[in-house]
């Protein structure tokens, strides 16, 4: 790698970061102040009102808000949840690994499947299986994940009760062992997982089906073909290793992505995780957490893009050549 | 490693894992008795300095008692912290004798204590302040008695103070800073209740056990889990499929939805709240610059436009019929002193345009009655996060249409509708609106949070209808500094009186409380807070149901045949995945061979 290259990537990263740093601030100001619910307490008077602003540092001018706040980040303190009155870090830590668990394995699964999908349908262009394969990826990849995921409840958790409609593991459960809670884990990360694999699913069958026929079009698959490999082989062993390219840079991006994208899915399994984080510190105005998460999204867009940069220079050597 | 040996491990291991979630968990030990509670809104902070939200009032109030307890048949004090108290005869002063009890770690409970928390909650914690603006003393001569002293007589003082005691020997180590920042209570929160937070993990669960040294009967349970969903849908499922035994919180849409399911009894309590459209009535002297349309300031044209809106329908419609049709300013839920005004203003659209005829506002082209310059057309704000609220905005505007008065609504932004009703200029008030719905809530047993609302005093302050009546404000000192609940009730309706005449508000309607319980869990269930058909489990207000409430013939739990059929799909899936496999592995090249020209 080169060190020049490498860092125009990590420095054009750290310059996009400060933006979304200072975006992020006044982005939030705008939805006003979360005191002004306070005045319809009954018995708030006015002084106190005052003292929460104080507390909270609402009562210093914007530019002094914004520098605390900058100097804070950067020192790696995310501040105060206004409302749980606990550090956002702690809120964050609790909740990404959850967050990355679900989001994780919807990954993980829609990537496989998808591509695998993406090959049976590329190597069968035209015939039922691919018409079939197509009309499904398209009907998951446009229906909204609300109501893929309301009727995946419905389905499975209501009408035939076998699975979890919710949480992440069975509430108030003293769990025996580790084992038998890694197992309640995953028993209700069923529903949510399948959730977010159909969501993704699509768009990961339909890059790979069609890189997986353009490779196919090319000269040297008949060439492979004419010298007598069969069939199997050549589609295994060279067509889809050309053809993953494209998957794996959409497989970085989109992870980085949903990291902020689950907060549907996430709300309606109650999924305890970042997205829950946001849309209930959206509904509280709680500024630190807001601020927090979102700069977790922007992080992990961020390194992402990097790290499907990166990957990209080792994948394909046409880069590594400019 | 091929990628079909990497599929079958990953289908393996699945399959052991269902499996191992099939048996049966743990040894069958003595079964606790849990009471399973699910909410959608999670606690936010156990810390009474700084929580703001009604779920905490809910642990809170098993947690602890106030100096003077809500009696769950009417509400009116009853022994909390004191077992008894006598007013002086200038009634400026209370003696309480404190009952001979300790706090869940075994240190006695003492008026210490009860000064503490006065004192420091009391002028700190930010939902607790304001109940001791007239205290001007508290004096502990022992152990197990307070005096306070009050600058004039507050009868609030008995039954009004709701201020829980909270250990001194716990909150009076830390300083005030402290309290009021980032502290969170240590668990097990040491209270006095029967039934104290042993375990809260935000966002999942809150765990109440029996309090070791609870001094009165045994509960029924030996704990109560608060289970946090995502949503109230989720709740409600949860309800539904046997998850939890009872919900807090249900919304309109839910309760509608649970009064058709079976085995589920859904309670419809009143509540200490209302909604009501509220007019800008804001005088020269408290508003000189002020905006609005002068007519809102005419009384007839407030009458006109309360017979004329059909509040039945209207809380048919915008609240689902979950609501009750309010009748002034105070609730029925304030047993001790409510009864029907006689001003009730039934619908009666001929009467309204009768009141308009005779005040001289005539119909204009448009159908806008107006008189003078004045035109009987006004601003109504409406807060966007409410949905019911803008249902109920736009059926006023649709009533009021019958009678020639236009109301143009306006859905705005919590923060909007705050800065159009408290901005000022040049140090006094300048409301800038004609009208607006939303609501109030107030204190259970004392109605003086809700009639203080629209005092003269609380221009500055709460007050956002900017009404000013000296003989209101008045009787509402009067009724403050009457311990004889007979005769405040007197004083009180007085005071209702003159607010349905002059309608600062229209009160729109009463604020339910809706819950829910699975018939087949609960035993013992009445309806208490205020009696005969109050609140099951008195949230917020009293732990006395969840002593006699206790677990019925219905198993809490199961999912374990959920289990077994995650065993049975995980093997299908092996199987299919396993053939897919093998035809694979026997299967030729399937496309032809076709050379390009």
């Amino acid at each position: 790698v080169s060190p020049r290259w490498l860092a125009g990537k990590v420095g054009a990263a750290l310059l996009t970061f400060a933006f979304v740093l200072v975006f992020n601030f006044f982005l939030f100001r705008v939805m006003g102040d979360p005191t002004t619910q306070l005045a319809r307490l009954p018995r708030a008077t006015p002084q106190q009102i005052e003292k929460l602003r104080h507390n909270y540092g609402l009562d210093k001018p914007l530019v002094g808000q914004f520098l605390d706040y900058a100097s804070d980040t950067l020192h790696g303190d995310l501040g105060i949840s206004q409302r749980t009155r606990r550090p956002v870090s702690t809120e964050i830590k609790e909740a990404l690994p959850w967050t990355l668990l679900l989001v994780g394995t919807g990954t993980v699964l829609a990537t496989l499947l998808g591509s695998w999908m993406g090959v049976i349908a590329a190597t069968r262009r035209g015939k039922p299986a691919d018409d079939g394969l197509l009309g499904f990826s398209l009907f998951t990849y446009a229906a909204p994940e609300y109501w893929l995921g309301i009727l995946l409840i419905l389905v499975f958790a209501v009408w035939i009760p076998i699975l979890p409609a919710g949480q992440q593991m069975t509430p108030g459960e003293d769990f025996s062992s580790w084992f038998a809670q890694a197992a309640d884990v995953a028993e209700h990360l069923i529903l949510p997982g399948i959730a977010m694999t159909l969501t993704l699913l699509g768009q990961y069958f339909l890059i790979m089906r069609a890189s997986m026929v353009d490779v196919l079009t090319e000269d040297f698959i008949t060439v492979k073909r004419a010298i007598g490999q069969p069939w199997d082989r050549v589609v295994r062993r060279h067509a889809v290793p050309n053809a993953l390219l494209p998957l794996v840079t959409l497989s970085a991006i989109q992870f980085g992505l949903v990291v902020g994208g689950s907060i549907t899915i996430e709300t309606i399994f109650s999924w305890p995780g970042l997205g829950e984080l946001s849309f209930n510190a959206i509904n509280d105005k709680d500024f630190p957490v807001l601020e927090g998460t979102f700069l977790i999204y922007s992080a992990g867009v961020i390194l992402a893009n990097l790290a499907a940069d990166c990957l990209y220079f080792f994948l394909d050597p046409r880069v590594q050549a400019t | 490693m091929r990628l079909r040996t990497i599929v079958a491990l990953i289908v393996t291991v699945a399959t052991v894992a269902a499996a191992i979630t099939a048996l049966p968990a743990g040894g069958a030990t003595e079964k606790k008795k849990v009471l399973k509670l699910g909410w959608a809104q999670d606690v936010q902070t156990l810390n009474p300095f700084v929580a703001q939200d009604e779920e905490n009032f809910r642990v809170w109030a098993l947690d602890w008692d106030l100096l003077v307890n809500f009696s769950p048949d009417d509400l009116t004090p009853t022994p909390g912290i004191a077992k008894s108290w006598k007013v002086s005869p200038d009634k400026k002063s209370v003696t309480f004798k404190l009952i001979d009890a300790k706090w869940s770690d075994g240190v006695p409970i003492t008026s210490a204590d009860v000064k503490y928390s006065l004192d420091v909650l009391g002028t700190n914690g930010l939902i607790f302040s304001g109940y001791t603006s007239n205290v001007t003393k508290i004096d502990t001569p022992d152990a197990h008695t307070v005096v306070i002293h009050t600058s004039q007589p507050d009868a609030r003082i008995v039954g009004g103070l709701f201020i829980y005691i909270i250990p001194k020997h716990i909150y009076g180590k830390e300083s005030v800073k402290t309290l009021t920042g980032n502290y969170q209570p240590k668990l097990p929160m040491v209270g006095s209740g029967p039934f104290i937070v042993t375990d809260f993990e935000h966002g999942r669960i809150l765990k109440m056990d029996r309090n070791p040294r609870w001094r009165g009967e045994k509960p029924k349970y030996d704990e109560i889990q608060f289970i946090k969903y995502g949503n109230t849908d989720a709740v409600i499922r949860a309800l539904k499929l046997g998850e939890i035994d009872a919900m807090w919180e249900v919304e309109p849409t839910g309760y509608n939805q649970l009064e058709h399911a079976s085995g589920i009894t859904p309670v419809r309590s009143s509540s200490p709240s209302f909604t009501e459209l509220s007019f800008n009535l804001c005088n020269k002297t408290n508003c000189p610059d002020a905006k609005f349309n002068p007519g809102v300031q005419d009384r007839t044209v407030r009458q006109a436009v309360a017979y004329a809106v059909d509040r039945n329908r209207l809380n048919a419609i915008s609240s689902r019929g979950t609501s009750f049709v309010g009748y002034g300013l105070l609730p029925p839920y304030y047993k001790a002193f409510y009864s029907k005004p006689a001003d009730d203003y039934p619908l009666d659209v001929d009467k309204a345009n009768k009141l308009l005829d005779d005040a001289g506002y005539k119909r204009g082209g448009d159908g806008v009655r107006s008189k003078g310059d004045v035109k009987l057309s006004f601003d109504l704000f409406v807060r966007s996060e409410s949905p019911s609220d803008i249902q109920a905005a736009k059926l006023i505007a649709e009533d009021s249409k019958k009678i020639g008065v236009d109301f143009k609504v306006q859905v705005v932004s919590v923060d909007k509708l705050t800065e159009i009703t408290t901005q000022k200029k040049n140090g006094k008030m300048a409301p800038d609106f004609d009208t607006f719905v939303w609501g109030w809530g107030g204190d259970p047993y004392d109605p003086s949070a809700l009639l203080k609302l629209v005092t003269t005093s609380e221009i500055g302050g709460s007050s956002d209808s900017f009404y000013s009546n000296p003989e209101y404000d008045q009787l509402f000192k009067e009724q403050t500094a009457e311990f004889d609940p007979a005769k405040r009730k007197e004083i009180v309706q007085r005071m209702i009186a003159l607010t349905q005449r002059d309608l600062p508000y229209l009160v729109l309607t009463y604020d339910p409380v809706l819950e829910a319980y699975r018939t087949d869990r609960l035993s013992n269930v009445s309806l208490e807070c205020p009696k005969p058909n109050g609140d099951a489990f008195c949230q917020q207000v009293s732990y006395d149901p969840l002593l006699t409430i206790g677990p019925g013939g219905g198993d809490s739990g199961g999912g374990s045949s959920a289990g077994i059929f995650i065993a049975i799909a995980a093997v299908l899936i092996a199987v299919l995945t396993i053939v897919l496999i093998r035809r694979r592995r026997g299967g030729g090249p399937r496309e032809p061979l076709e050379l390009e020209t």
